[in-house]
């Protein structure tokens, strides 16, 4: 009797998981897609005429089985950079990514050289 | 000592920073809606808005010198308020038409009140075309040369300024 309940809900577990990764996938991409006649709101957001247009085409692209790399390449190659939330690491956007690491390691040297002079005076 | 080197490094750290936002502010970060400028205009194909059995086929190479797409709409107020000037510029280049998110029988009778400026209008029910060359709001105007570049294209409607830009630019 286990053994045919953990079959069927096998059968009904495998196909629903692509479907929830596939539409997980595709709010992930609308999260990080801004929509360009709206005030900072995301495509994910938004119900203007063409946040509605644009999740039609990737929604057809990601049916179309095309990489997220792709799906953004196609959107900055129309609509430039701005269109992501989250840029590209690029010539003009490194010192963007770079900074906080540079800060991380900063604050890191700074607690750690603290932290042994507080040692060493105890 | 070791206070004078603390000090010149939050001198230079501020400086630094200081230097960083001033051109952060000062740089333009909006949206470009030239970025397809000079570009190849990506493959469309239209399908007329009055017989879906004709299809034209975009960007033509080697064809015409110029020509010029417009993506319009009868429901678009400031589509009404260009009309004139695309009627003006129909007898200098072939004008291509988008026709977007509309329904025919009121973008013909949008046509046959206002006159029609196009070579061939094309339909663009879901609005796929229009992001296909990276429009985002209608009327949007793209010249194209003979080897398929968008050498101009304005957002918003034609005026008398940006018609003589266009003519300037086909001469």
């Amino acid at each position: 009797m286990r053994n045919i309940f953990l079959i069927i809900l096998f059968v009904f577990l495998i196909p629903t998981q692509p479907a929830m990764a596939s539409a997980e996938r595709e709010i992930n991409i609308y999260k990080n897609i801004r929509c360009l006649v709206c005030q900072g709101q995301s495509l994910n957001d938004s119900n203007s005429d063409f946040a509605i247009d644009l999740k039609k085409v990737i929604k057809k692209k990601i049916i179309n089985k095309e990489s997220d790399r792709e799906i953004y390449k196609y959107l900055t190659e129309r609509y430039g950079d701005w269109i992501l939330f989250a840029p590209p690491l690029k010539k003009n956007t490194l010192l963007l990514w770079a900074l906080p690491l540079l800060f991380a390691l900063i604050g890191g040297i700074f607690i750690l050289r603290k932290g042994l002079i507080f040692d060493q005076k105890q | 000592m070791k206070k004078q080197f603390k000090i010149s490094l939050l001198v230079f750290v501020t400086v630094i920073f200081s230097v960083i936002f001033y051109y952060s502010l000062k740089a333009n970060n909006k949206n470009n809606p030239n970025i397809m400028l000079n570009k190849p205009l990506p493959v469309i194909e239209l399908t007329s808005l009055v017989n879906t059995n004709l299809k034209q086929e975009l960007p033509l190479i080697n064809r015409d010198k110029y020509y010029l797409i417009n993506i319009w709409s009868s429901w678009c107020v400031p589509c009404r308020e260009e009309h004139p000037i695309l009627m003006k510029l129909k007898d200098k280049i072939k004008i291509y038409g988008i026709n977007y998110k509309d329904k025919e029988t009121n973008a013909t009778s949008f046509l046959n009140e206002l006159g029609n400026p196009f070579y061939f209008t094309g339909s663009d029910k879901n609005g796929s075309v229009s992001i296909e060359i990276g429009a985002y709001g209608i009327p949007e105007t793209y010249v194209v040369n003979s080897q398929g570049l968008i050498i101009f294209k304005h957002v918003g409607p034609l005026n008398k300024k940006i018609y003589l830009r266009i003519s300037e630019i086909i001469k």
